[in-house]
């Protein structure tokens, strides 16, 4: 491509007016051809506007922005600290390596940025348990104190007469918290203070069978530490419940997070199209459909796992505030998601944390496996879905 | 109609360097040539997205080639071939196309990150490059770009980077 002949004054002339114009235009709101009319038409009618930034030696820019002495001949800040607003010639291979392709519906190249994107990013899907304002709440929610029988959904007085001893299976001896949890006691009545508010329980007269009287303070922790059917979760305040992230038996637990890359090239505004890998195909919990669902989903008491577009946007949020973790939906699980990374065609490794412990596990997309065995658990269903869906579902 | 040739043109002096009729400006820049020494290392062929001065988006490939210290990109769209060159230290652009062996200076360049984008010369060529831009920020992974998201360089005659902007600071008016 050469460069069109034209004097060194109308260069310089007409780089200046080119930069003025790329400060002054609403370049970032402006539809993609008027920037490039701004941009890139003929540069003889911008010359003809006049002597604005004319024969100031690099263009006006130079002239003036010299002044706050943020730019201008390589005697910047912007300079000294790597220059060229961080870009630079992009040939150190990226964690994940390089992609061959961008799949699916890729987005158009385009410079355009959302016009109402508000500042910080997106948000609102990242929602952590009790992270709701109160502005969310409206009268007649789940606001404290509220919570009618009603609230709680499935569950009966008859539930609660479901416990056997294997149900308490997949609690670890950390989750006990010296009580004595031996079939027959209070088993698994949580009496620490603020947890659910006993007033919450007013209403439930039909909770109140025999082989659980409240005592104590009256606290009452609903939050997973019994595996009672139906009941193993708590509920925030938009009336999800909210399931405990336990723990495997044998997942791998206090995984150095100093020693491991937290934010690949990848995991950056884009990272559904920046993956470096063949994406797309996992198409949300129900596709491919896992052997173990119906029965154990019906046993857990859910009927769904998070959608992508709720995983997509909490990881949009996560990248937006710098965070290095999503709450997996409806858990307390902390997926580092920037440690996901494919293993094989349908396999992920990936961080998490849980119960303060960081644990590296792998997963199986295609089968719906965890450390190769069935999800325990809904929490564990839901660490699933969202490992794959930010591994290999279709970007947003 | 262009402006005529003035004093700024080396015509002739010029033609032996290849770069016939450039300004002096661009002439004077200091990008080094690529190296004849190191040899040539493709890192990646990409089958992507292209627009051509902000034209609808088509298929295009992009073949970046390592040659120690610069990175060429080779985009070809449909018949067209355009070929960017960075180099580091100081960061510089150029742009070929076609059969042209002249490498001219960019004006400009952008990049978007949740787009994956990348433009040269305002919209002249844009490029969905995500193994760039992932390069950049894993390799920048100072505050630099931490939140930033659109980031826009200006180049001086000299070539090298005299302006650079994020975000919304592009839009200021700093006149």
């Amino acid at each position: 491509m050469s460069a069109p002949p034209i004097s060194a004054t109308s260069w310089r002339r007409r780089t200046s007016l080119v930069l003025a114009l790329m400060i002054t235009l609403p370049s970032i709101a402006s539809p993609l051809a008027a920037l490039a009319v701004s941009l890139d038409a003929s540069p003889y009618p911008l010359i003809a506007r006049g002597g604005g930034g004319g024969g100031r030696g690099g263009g006006g820019f130079s002239g003036g922005g010299r002044g706050g002495g943020s730019f201008g001949g390589g005697r910047s800040g912007f300079q000294n600290t790597g220059g060229a607003g961080g870009l630079n010639r992009g040939a150190n291979r990226p964690s994940g390596g390089w992609s061959q392709s961008v799949r699916g519906n890729a987005p158009s190249p385009s410079l355009s940025r959302p016009a109402s994107r508000p500042s910080g990013g997106f948000s609102g899907a990242d929602r952590t348990p009790g992270s709701l304002g109160a502005g969310n709440r409206t009268p007649g929610s789940l606001g404290g104190g509220n919570r009618t029988p009603a609230d709680f959904g499935n569950r009966t007085p008859g539930d609660l007469g479901n416990r056997t001893p294997g149900d308490f299976g997949n609690r670890t001896p950390g989750s006990l918290g010296g009580i004595d949890r031996t079939p027959g006691s209070l088993s698994g009545i949580d009496r620490t203070p603020g947890n659910v508010d006993r007033s919450n329980l007013g209403n439930r007269t039909g909770l109140t069978s025999g082989d659980r009287a409240l005592g104590g303070d009256g606290s009452f922790n609903r939050n997973a530490n019994l595996n009672r059917d139906n009941l193993n979760g708590s509920f925030n305040r938009d009336g999800q419940r909210v399931f405990n992230g336990s723990v495997g038996n044998n997942w791998s637990r206090n995984w150095n997070v100093n020693t491991v890359n937290l934010s690949p090239g990848w995991a950056r505004p884009g990272w559904g199209y920046a993956r470096p890998w063949g994406t797309g195909w996992y198409g949300g919990w129900a596709t491919p459909s896992w052997g173990w669902w119906g029965a154990n989903a019906a046993l857990w008491g859910i009927s769904t796992l998070a959608s992508a577009a709720v995983i997509n946007a909490a990881v949009d949020s996560a990248v937006s505030s710098n965070t290095t973790y999503i709450v997996v939906p409806q858990t307390t699980y902390q997926l580092l998601y920037g440690t996901v990374q494919p293993s094989g065609s349908q396999g992920v490794t990936f961080l998490v944390q849980a119960d303060g412990n960081t644990y590296n596990l792998t997963a199986d997309c295609n089968a719906g496996t965890i450390d190769g065995a069935m999800p325990n658990d809904a929490a564990q269903a839901e660490l699933l879905n969202a490992a794959c869906q930010v591994a290999y579902g279709s970007a947003s | 109609m262009p402006p005529p040739l003035s004093r700024g043109v080396l015509a002739c002096a010029a033609a032996l360097l290849g770069s016939c009729l450039m300004p002096a400006a661009a002439l004077s820049q200091s990008q080094p040539a690529p190296s004849k020494a190191m040899p040539s290392k493709v890192l990646y062929n990409l089958a992507t997205q292209c627009s051509l001065a902000g034209g609808p988006p088509q298929a295009c490939t992009v073949e970046a080639i390592d040659e120690g210290g610069t990175t060429i990109y080779r985009h070809r769209i449909g018949a067209q071939t355009i070929a960017v060159r960075i180099t580091d230290s100081p960061v510089t652009m150029a742009m070929q196309s076609g059969t042209s062996t002249t490498w001219v200076p960019l004006r400009s360049a952008g990049a978007l990150f949740s787009t994956n984008s990348i433009c040269f010369n305002g919209r002249e060529l844009c490029v969905v490059n995500p193994n760039y831009l992932n390069s950049v920020r894993e390799d920048r992974q100072d505050l630099r770009l931490q939140g930033r998201d659109l980031v826009k360089v200006h180049f001086g005659p000299d070539g090298r980077v005299n302006a650079s902007c994020y975000d919304a600071g592009c839009e200021a008016d700093l006149r």
